[in-house]
């Protein structure tokens, strides 16, 4: 909103050259374990490590050994394919503990989780006067919120027009029929869109809540960039921390055709 | 009986050796207005003593019986000599004329200086608005707020920043009044204007350290603002046709020299424009000041005076915002002697914040509310002890947030952020004194208390740890609370009291310079929770309690002025502390969050700095070169070893610390049609902090970041050129107009007011991309006076 005030002045945003230092490379781990609405599993980890921030590319890690084990000791390992995903077949149980092990160089680094449930994605409303100024397509993907607060949530829309990812706390809308938003600029009918809702915990929402921050660039208004940490941790050395997230998720996908 | 006749012989003779004492007192106003005129001179050369005339116009001295000769004076003003005979206690009041063609060859400028020189007073600023006006600015606008932060020792977190830094302070420790009523925010449209209509300003003093008794509930500084009376002689207007807002400003008497009134308004009108852009969105701001005064006997006036503005900013029909500042108050100046007078006022304050989002349903408000009582008097107890004392009661209600539904079918529940309430107390004390010729000083002490009082809801938590250091994963959580607690509102749940000493020394070194030294303790029970860089209307202010402590800062400062022909010289430097500086734990989730205290912890920041001010004040040309050689930093230990705290408990910079400063303000006056003005500002890149790498999660890009605050923006500095034009300045009709031309940037420098890091999502490319917010703007404005 600022903005279309500054857009009268005459303020500019341009790329410019920066000089930046380049810290040692951590561990990224990706490890999403998403229980699908048929009652199949998705059980894919991809490993990576930082890299300089102008760089093209991030290196990814195929000699790491990524494994998960249950409560009852039954362990499923996981297998390297490409670029650095390993997969296996593991299809999450409710109100069972799962703890990953990824050993990489001769550290150990663990997280324990378990599977968060979602209510599905029930329809799309679209609306073709919406969005901030009022003349965009805007799509609302609803479902259902349980009573009782304590539910979060982590969406996604993608098109080939966009990619939207939000995250939601229920204190707002404890118990109702709520949506959530996907906007993109130049959506046009026939356009395909996914919808994604992923079941998650606080502890989740609130380590996307920074991350989408730190996405969306900054600006005179920021917060406070700071690394967030997830729920992995260093067994063997803890000041070598990874980066990343272990989540187990049910997760409801809807796919819509813009009208 | 020959007794009795020598004891009375003896007790006359005493009685006429014992010199008695007589007081001259009275007011001193302007001659073409009638608005009484704040420090003016009253000076005795004879006994090299004087006094100034206070925020109401009225002076009082008292001086050994005898004839005198009294010279009154002030910068813009003809100056005059009155001569005495003080038998017996005198009222002069007088008025002083703007009309400086009949200058008598009386005080020099530079014997206006001395007198500040000799004054225990020092790191303070004063302005008058025509100096306010000569300064180039943005757009054309006269800015009070762009104008202090062309001083030492002031400046802001960046463009659109809105709220300033002095001293190397946070801008939630600057007490503004305006006529004695506290504002909460000093700017509009994210400090693109300030909050003040200068047309409608008498006198603005900024106090950076030596801070007197009578002021207390900020870390940092006091910016004191009064507005002017309202023409007492004849009905007067004055504004300005700007290309982004205009001003009007009518005043006058209600009966002739003893009641006036004075109105003004200001509005911004670009949001007109903007459906020519196809855009359907608003962003504007207005503001009203008004007043009213009555004098009603020779001893007693009342004023009534009332400020109302608000910010808008609309987005098509989805997204509404508003805010601003309103205040009322009513004052009593009461004379009980010609040398002891009080003023009496009771002030009504809120700010008010508020959004609706109309995709979504819901709307919120929020603000601050406070009644405020104050009792000041001030006794002329002799011509060389000045006392002041008073009280000041603050009540306070804050509401954090109130979120409602605004249809039927919104999908938001309704939510209430819990009301909290306090209640302010201050006494303090007070005494100027002039201790021999060369030695002045200035002691006093205040004593403040806090009572956090009762609300619905507080948490309560084990051990009184509302934010627990999870060990394992190296992060600050929220604690879950354990119970809540109602308690009534007419009861205390924390109190808080301190003493807080003020002192200051001068000491004469010759005719024309002096040393000074100050110390001052201040005590700050409210605090503005931001984790932004600077401030923006999301932020909310939390009031001291179970689980925030008050702020104490302690600040020394000593200096060396000099008063030279049309020159004046002023060397600070200083070193500030304050204890109970809170600041947020990585990873706050801010939002309508209802228990504050299970994101922050408590830390300490520190400032210390050189300061030089060297002012010209009279002839054609006139300005001031400012230059700071200053550092702010933040400490934020973990509580234990174990923990962490923010950045390591190591130091880290405050978002506003910018090593040097440099401000060259000048203008000159060409000819009597034509005057010309410039500004060149150069200071340090603000702190920022930037990614040393980049890694990818769920298909985003996301940098890692360093120490916070460990990197700096590129310098910042700019040239601004204005050009006033008086069209006919020996005209002697009534309507007096002038064109102000003016430049701002005029080399187009782009400053970077942030750089933000992120992957360009039509290459995939990371980039670094600079976000300047003004470039090279010039501006129309006319002004003018009827």
């Amino acid at each position: 909103m600022l903005f279309l005030f500054i857009g009268i002045l005459s303020s500019c945003e341009d790329v410019i050259d920066v000089d930046l230092n380049t810290a040692d490379p951590r561990l990224v781990i990706d490890a999403s374990i998403n229980l699908l609405e048929d009652g199949t599993s998705d059980a894919t980890i991809r490993l990576t490590t930082t890299a300089p921030f102008f760089n093209n590319e991030v290196p990814y890690v195929g000699n790491a050994s990524v494994s998960i084990s249950d409560e009852d000791g039954t362990i499923y390992p996981f297998t390297y394919t490409s670029s650095g995903f390993y997969t296996s077949e593991l299809t999450p149980r409710d109100n069972v503990q799962y703890t990953i092990t990824i050993i990489y160089q001769g550290e150990t680094y663990t997280a324990t989780e378990q599977l968060h449930r979602v209510n599905p994605l029930e329809f799309v409303e679209q609306k073709d006067d919406g969005g901030f100024t009022g003349d965009e397509v805007e799509l609302k993907a609803f479902f259902t919120d349980p009573i009782g607060e304590g539910d979060f949530y982590f969406f996604e829309g993608f098109s080939e027009k966009g990619d939207h990812l939000d995250i939601y706390d229920d204190k707002f809308f404890d118990g109702n029929s709520i949506f959530g938003l996907y906007l993109a600029e130049d959506l046009t009918a026939n356009d395909e869109v996914i919808f994604n809702l992923y079941g998650v915990d606080q502890q989740f929402y609130n380590f996307m809540y920074v991350l989408l921050q730190q996405t969306s660039g900054g600006g005179p208004f920021e917060t406070q960039p700071a690394t967030v940490r997830g729920n992995v941790i260093n067994e063997t050395n803890p000041d070598n921390f990874p980066l990343g997230y272990f989540r187990v998720s049910e997760k409801s996908t809807l796919t819509y055709t813009v009208q | 009986m020959k007794k009795h006749i020598s004891l009375l012989i003896i007790l006359i003779g005493l009685s006429l050796y014992s010199q008695e004492k007589f007081t001259l007192s009275g007011t001193v106003s302007e001659t073409e207005t009638g608005e009484t005129l704040i420090g003016v001179n009253v000076i005795i050369p004879e006994l090299q003593s004087g006094t100034m005339t206070n925020e109401y116009g009225f002076y009082s001295i008292t001086l050994p019986a005898g004839e005198y000769d009294i010279y009154y004076t002030s910068l813009g003003y003809a100056s005059i000599k009155t001569n005495i005979q003080l038998n017996n206690n005198i009222t002069e009041n007088l008025s002083l004329s703007t009309n400086t063609e009949e200058l008598e060859e009386v005080l020099i400028k530079a014997d206006i200086e001395k007198l500040n020189i000799r004054k225990p007073q020092m790191s303070i600023n004063s302005l008058s608005t025509n100096t306010i006006k000569k300064i180039p600015v943005v757009l054309g606008e006269a800015d009070v707020i762009k104008a202090i932060t062309l001083l030492p020792g002031v400046t802001n977190a960046g463009e659109g920043a809105s709220g300033f830094n002095v001293r190397g302070g946070a801008a939630d420790q600057n007490l503004i009044l305006l006529d004695e009523a506290t504002l909460y925010s000093s700017s509009h449209l994210f400090g693109f204007f300030s909050v003040f209509n200068p047309d409608a300003i008498k006198d603005l003093t900024l106090y950076k350290g030596g801070i007197p008794a009578r002021y207390g509930g900020r870390a940092s500084s006091v910016l004191d603002i009064y507005q002017k009376d309202g023409n007492k002689k004849q009905f007067r207007a004055s504004g300005g046709i700007g290309l982004i807002s205009s001003r009007l400003l009518l005043e006058g008497p209600i009966v002739k020299d003893k009641a006036s009134f004075l109105v003004g308004g200001r509005s911004s009108y670009a949001h007109l424009f903007l459906p020519l852009f196809d855009i359907d969105s608003k962003a504007l701001f207005y503001d009203l000041n008004t007043k009213l005064s009555y004098k009603i006997d020779s001893d007693n006036t009342l004023f009534l005076s009332g400020y109302f503005g608000r910010d808008v900013f609309d987005i098509s029909d989805s997204f509404s915002n508003t805010f601003g500042n309103s205040t009322l108050n009513l004052r009593w100046n009461h004379l009980f002697s010609d040398k002891l007078f009080s003023n009496f006022s009771l002030i009504y304050s809120d700010y008010y914040y508020g959004l609706a989002l109309n995709f979504v349903d819901f709307k919120f408000d929020s603000g601050i509310r406070n009644y405020n009582f104050k009792y000041d008097l001030r006794h002329y107890l002799s011509n060389n002890v000045e006392l002041r004392y008073g009280l000041n009661s603050i009540y306070y209600k804050f509401n954090p947030g109130d979120v409602q539904p605004t249809s039927e079918d919104s999908g938001i529940n309704s939510f209430k952020l819990t009301d909290k309430y306090a209640f302010e107390n201050a006494v303090f004390v007070d005494a100027e004194i002039e201790v021999t010729d060369k030695i002045a000083i200035q002691a006093g002490v205040r004593v403040s208390t806090f009572n956090r009082l009762g609300q619905e809801g507080l948490n309560l938590y084990e051990n009184d740890n509302p934010i627990i250091f999870n060990e394992s994963l190296n992060i600050y959580e929220k604690a879950t609370p354990v119970d809540t607690l109602t308690t009534s509102k007419n009861k205390t749940i924390r109190s808080f009291a301190n003493l807080e000493p003020r002192f200051a020394v001068s000491y004469l070194l010759n005719e024309s310079s002096s040393i000074k030294a100050s110390y001052n303790r201040m005590t700050q029970y409210i605090h503005l929770i931001s984790n932004t860089t600077s401030p923006t209307p999301f932020d909310i202010y939390a009031p001291s309690g179970k689980y925030i402590n008050p702020q104490l800062a302690d600040q020394v400062a000593i200096g060396y002025f000099k008063a030279f022909e049309n020159y004046s010289l002023e060397i600070e430097a200083y070193y500030k502390k304050v204890k109970n500086r809170i600041d947020y734990v990585d990873d706050a989730d801010l939002i309508a969050n209802n228990a504050v205290e299970q994101i922050i912890l408590n830390g300490e920041s520190r400032s210390y700095g050189f300061e030089t001010l060297l002012k010209k004040t009279e002839g054609k040309l006139q300005g001031w070169i400012a230059y700071t050689l200053s550092k702010s930093e933040q400490r934020t230990p973990g509580r234990s070893n174990v923990e962490s705290g923010i950045n390591n408990g190591q130091w880290y910079n405050s978002g506003w610390d910018k090593t040097h400063d440099i401000s060259i303000t000048g203008q000159y006056e060409l000819s009597k049609k034509w005057s010309l003005g410039a500004n060149l500002i150069y200071q340090t890149g603000r702190p920022t902090t930037y990614p040393n790498g980049q890694y990818v999660y769920n298909g985003e890009t996301i940098p890692v970041y360093e120490d916070r605050n460990s990197s700096r923006l590129p310098a910042y500095h700019r040239l601004d050129l204005s050009a006033t034009w008086i069209p006919k300045p020996d005209s002697k009709k009534r309507w007096k107009g002038e064109w102000v031309f003016s430049l701002y940037n005029a080399y187009g420098r782009k400053n970077a007011a942030s750089i933000s890091f992120s992957e360009n999502t039509d290459t995939g490319v990371n980039e670094a991309t600079r976000l300047s917010i003004f470039g090279m703007i010039p501006a129309i404005t006319y002004n003018f006076k009827f």
